[in-house]
């Protein structure tokens, strides 16, 4: 055990002096960042139409861009990720919110979760049914209850004592997803039960995976926040790794992580915490921590997926192992960037 | 060295109000589980099944918050969360919210191995255990007239009893068996007087429910929030693999300097993958026992108890 090194007390001052010499420290200082994913999944460009592409595109942009207007305005990561991931979910393109993929019986069930990285506090709701934003319902889990995470009918219960408006269950539902689940049910006759389900997102118009948004605001601080659907003909009361904290969403001081992929193998190896915990103890660069989990981690138990993650410096990154992920990023440097393929486009 | 560990909540219940008679059947109820899980380990079984009986064993017995005799919800119902981890092929299982399901820890069981999800909640949960031919129960069953009346009390602003003090009873076990494996269940009916659907730490992988092979399996209880927060199952698996700190060091800094800083209490057991036994807690007492192959036999309810 190595014992604590004693500092002088001439070298704390000089490192003081030199820090006031460097000017005041305005909160400003630190870079604006947002980044954000729509699911990682089979998306390749030689099944997406131009058409398709373009929409994607307007989709991510127009998330990206809402979130990131909350930071400049000087709001908190917290309100941007929230903005980014509502604009998702109203986007039937993504599968959250309106457009969410269908459950074994036919209909959407939704998971959320939100987290600030200083509390650290975290809200959380699965399978819910008839809340059009779950990511705000998340929200007010955090800032209006005791609790972490609700689920189901008492979930819903909590967002009616809020004021929250119940909508019925075909407002989420599209043709498109219909469809998806049809197709899925004459492929799962195959599958044994076990196996995991594929995670969909096609090129074309097939589904889409997951939607989440990390930040970094002026204040420095850090914050996380996914919303699913989940994966296409999923039992009845399936909760995938958005709504677990660690796993699909986490956030502390240092580092934040949002998920998207084959739930179960996040939830097993607590993906995002893992990021952090690497990050924070290993001391590892975010870029690498990030690589190890998908490229290394992930994929070594079979996993398919990608993460996206940012450092209190501002560092970021956007990796998975699948062919393709929806994503997006947007800073006070200038970048606005919007991929979905392999490589950089 | 094989081993297990069990808990049935850690709580401040203060030595003085618990009586004699009481504190006799927490030793007994934690004795047989202790036993039945040794036993399975003693004759070459798995440590997977080792803790599935030990915690099934704790939720048929009414003193313990789970399965039967769990608290209850602010309607006055028993919802059932429970969550299982194979640390050799590090597969997982959970349930959330159930109503009707006499031993939650074996629906786990059979979601991490006959589906190909790892958490179940609610009616889904339900419908999953009758297709794999699990009779429900009424609700009735879990109910008894010391939760009953515990909830009214909490509910009228009072704070009595000698149970578990809302909030901080679960069970659950860790275990080591002849070839390393290790395992980690835990079961809980959650907080008195909880929101329903409000769903804590124990279904949550790596937060109150984590297992690991060459490092270790961890079950936690005590406030779930803080739990799910911390993440903190995998965070005493993270500081043993990434800073080499002792599963001792790693517990402790957990319980007494990360979740007491959040102003969380509660405790956790948990097996090295030496089969090494830690048992900790921040609260007056935890129900806790131990048994290993080299001869370590403990039954304790408050610190200094073990002896």
């Amino acid at each position: 055990m190595s014992r604590p090194r004693k500092i002088p007390s001439a070298y704390l001052s000089w490192v003081a002096a030199s820090l006031l010499c460097a000017g005041p420290l305005r909160a400003a200082d630190h870079p604006l960042v947002i980044v954000i994913h729509g699911g990682a999944g089979v998306i390749e460009r030689s099944r997406m139409t131009p058409e398709h592409e373009a929409s994607y595109r307007a989709g991510l942009g127009a998330a990206l861009d809402a979130g990131y207007a909350v930071l400049e305005r000087g709001g908190a990561a917290l309100d941007a990720v929230g903005a980014a991931v509502r604009t998702m979910e109203d986007d039937p393109q993504f599968n959250a919110g309106r457009g969410a993929v269908l459950n074994h019986d036919g209909f959407c069930e939704l998971d959320a979760a939100i987290m600030d990285g200083t509390g650290p506090r975290a809200g959380a709701v699965a399978g819910v049914h008839h809340v059009r934003n779950p990511i705000d319902l998340a929200r007010l889990v955090m800032d209006k209850s005791p609790h972490v995470m609700l689920a189901g009918a008492g979930a819903e219960e909590f967002a009616l004592e809020q004021g929250v408006t119940l909508v019925p269950e075909s407002y989420f539902i599209t043709p498109q997803r219909l469809r998806e689940l049809e197709d899925d049910k004459r492929a799962a006759a195959a599958r044994a039960p076990t196996t995991p389900l594929p995670i969909r997102p096609g090129g074309g118009p097939k589904g889409m995976g997951t939607v989440g948004a990390v930040a970094l605001d002026a204040q420095g601080h850090l914050a996380a926040a996914t919303s699913t659907g989940g994966i296409t003909n999923k039992l009845y009361g399936r909760i995938g790794d958005t709504p677990i904290i660690g796993a699909g969403t986490y956030a502390n001081e240092s580092c934040a992580v949002s998920g998207t992929g084959q739930g179960e193998f996040y939830i097993r190896q607590v993906v995002a915490y893992d990021v952090c915990a690497m990050v924070r103890y290993q001391k590892m660069p975010l870029a690498e921590a990030v690589r190890a989990v998908i490229h290394e981690k992930l994929r070594h138990a079979g996993g398919e997926g990608g993460v996206i993650a940012i450092d209190a410096d501002g560092n970021y990154a956007m990796e998975f192992n699948s062919a393709g992920m929806h994503r997006g990023v947007r800073s006070s440097t200038g970048k606005r960037e919007i991929a979905m393929y392999a490589g950089a486009n | 060295m094989y081993s297990i560990a069990i808990h049935g909540g850690a709580g401040a219940v203060p030595r003085a109000t618990l009586s004699p008679q009481r504190e006799q059947r927490y030793r007994a109820g934690l004795e047989a589980a202790l036993e039945s899980g040794y036993a399975l380990l003693e004759r070459g079984g798995s440590s997977l099944d080792a803790v599935t009986e030990a915690v099934r064993i704790l939720e048929d017995d009414p003193c313990f918050n789970a399965g039967r005799g769990a608290a209850l919800t602010r309607e006055g119902a028993a919802e059932l969360d429970a969550a299982i981890m194979d640390g050799e092929r590090q597969r997982a299982g959970a349930v959330a919210s159930v109503r009707h399901v006499k031993n939650p820890i074996e629906l786990a069981r059979r979601v991490m191995e006959k589906s190909r999800h790892v958490l179940l909640v609610g009616p889904g949960a339900e419908e999953f255990a009758l297709e794999e031919g699990i009779a429900l129960l009424p609700n009735l069953y879990f109910r008894t007239p010391e939760r009953e009346s515990q909830l009214e009390h909490e509910q009228r602003g009072e704070r009595v009893s000698d149970l578990v003090p809302p909030g901080l009873g679960t069970v659950g076990a860790v275990a080591c068996d002849a070839k390393g494996n290790l395992a980690a269940a835990t079961s809980t009916g959650g907080m008195t007087n909880k929101r329903p659907g409000r769903v804590g730490d124990s279904p949550i992988i790596g937060a109150g429910t984590y297992a690991k092979n060459g490092v270790c399996a961890v079950s936690a209880t005590g406030h779930g929030e803080y739990f799910i927060r911390t993440v903190a199952a995998h965070h005493v698996c993270a500081a043993v693999e990434y800073r080499r700190l002792t599963l001792e060091q790693a517990v402790r800094e957990l319980l007494h300097d990360i979740l007491r800083g959040l102003g969380g209490d509660g405790g956790l057991i948990a097996v090295g993958h030496d089969g090494r036994i830690v048992m900790d807690f921040s609260t007056e007492g935890m129900y806790r026992g131990a048994r290993d192959s080299s001869g370590r036999r403990e039954l304790a309810i408050y610190r200094g108890d073990a002896a």
